[in-house]
């Protein structure tokens, strides 16, 4: 029903309305189309998030709703994505209320991406969690520790490559 | 000696069933005056009457907990005296799911209680693990592994009344202990008990970690450069609105 809706520029250019105007004030960016409930998604390179958030947050969306990271799976991209939305009465983008930002990184780089700290004071311990479960790195984070996990854990549990240590105390009770 | 039966009337039972010289005189002072036992069950007796739990409450299992001391449940009446030091607490219920990371503080606590001590594992998580034992990367399964358990009470979350149940299971096991035989039920070396293979494995943790700094940003230079395209926008968007 929506293709029906979309103008013949739309459909040639499929890029959302927020992935064109990143592209306007050149920052790159890959649209990956919209979710089930007509949220666009964004991909952009770890160099060019922090620019990218903070121009989100310009045009806009002022509000960091969620911080979190996933595992596509074993060999695959470790994902960090950013939930922006807008809250109050910004009237120039009544239309458009949410946007998520992804980064897609490769296991074996570095995973280093710049905190959005100093963007988003809400992200300093969601940032610490996706640390902690993923072992994204969080440059400038004031406080780049572990969160849940004790602080001389080996390992990250949420990875789908990660293997249980069979400690004693884990161990099944019989 | 039948207890439910008055001081009163044991008395004129005795003298019902005597022969015609009355009651012995003697006997009945001694009887009605002296209470003779052992020293044991005394020691017991001022023991279970007076277990002092700790608080501690990790999980859901404690709101269970928490209900006994209001006035509903009242567990004051079982002599239970809630303590907030484990140097004032005889006995540590465990209320909830223990994890890898809590479980260095649990055996402190445990370790820091007077003897002598008891245990009581609450609920299904601090038995087997619970619903956190089929893939939890942090659950303890179980805490006997910890800590050496008297009391299994199980449940998800127990009720209070079974809370009940288990304490005064504990009176029970109390009551028939025995000075000189505590040695026997000393706590024992756990870890020893069931066969592995553990290795010796040193902490990666140095230290150096919690001095993590950051190295790969964005440099400040290019900080400003951000900041005066945002004021452009800005300026652009005011203009824009005031166009409007």
């Amino acid at each position: 029903m929506d293709k029906d809706n979309k103008t013949d520029k739309e459909l040639v250019d499929k890029r959302g309305i927020i992935s064109k105007a990143l592209s306007d004030y050149n920052i790159e960016n890959e649209s990956l189309g919209e979710d089930h409930i007509g949220i666009e998604n964004i991909s952009v390179e770890p160099q060019n998030l922090y620019e990218a958030i903070s121009k989100l947050k310009d045009l806009g969306f002022n509000y960091l709703q969620c911080q979190g990271g996933y595992d596509e799976g074993p060999g695959k991209s470790l994902v960090s994505f950013y939930h922006l939305i807008t809250v109050g009465d910004v009237q120039e983008i009544a239309k458009i209320k949410e946007v998520r930002v992804k980064v897609f990184l490769k296991r074996d780089s570095d995973l280093s991406l710049p905190s959005l700290y100093s963007l988003f004071r809400g992200s300093d311990w969601q940032e610490r969690e996706t640390y902690d479960m993923f072992g994204i790195n969080f440059k400038d984070h004031p406080c780049p520790k572990r969160l849940l996990m004790p602080e001389d854990w080996r390992g990250w549990p949420l990875r789908k490559d990660y293997i249980q240590p069979d400690f004693y105390e884990m161990q099944d009770a019989y | 000696m039948n207890n439910s039966l008055s001081p009163k009337a044991i008395r004129e039972i005795r003298e019902g069933t005597c022969n015609p010289l009355g009651a012995p005189q003697v006997t009945t002072d001694l009887s009605e005056n002296i209470i003779l036992t052992s020293l044991d069950d005394l020691h017991n007796w001022a023991r279970l009457s007076s277990l002092w739990p700790l608080l501690y409450g990790t999980a859901c299992c404690f709101i269970e907990f928490a209900a006994l001391i209001g006035s509903r449940f009242d567990f004051d009446r079982f002599g239970l005296v809630p303590r907030s030091s484990p140097r004032q607490a005889d006995l540590l219920i465990v209320a909830g799911t223990v994890t890898m990371k809590m479980a260095p503080a649990l055996v402190r606590l445990y370790e820091q209680m007077p003897e002598p001590k008891y245990v009581i594992a609450m609920g299904a998580c601090t038995i087997t693990g619970g619903m956190f034992s089929s893939d939890s990367t942090t659950a303890v399964r179980g805490v006997d592994k910890l800590i050496p358990v008297d009391l299994y009470l199980p449940g998800c979350p127990p009720r209070p009344e079974a809370i009940f149940d288990a304490v005064i299971k504990l009176r029970k096991k109390v009551s028939n202990e025995s000075v000189l035989e505590r040695t026997k039920s000393e706590q024992t070396h756990r870890y020893f008990t069931i066969e592995h293979n553990m290795n010796l494995v040193f902490s990666e943790n140095n230290g150096e970690y919690l001095n993590k700094k950051a190295s790969n940003t964005l440099d400040v230079s290019r900080n400003q450069e951000i900041k005066e395209d945002l004021e452009q926008i800005d300026k652009s968007i005011l203009i824009e609105s005031e166009e409007n």
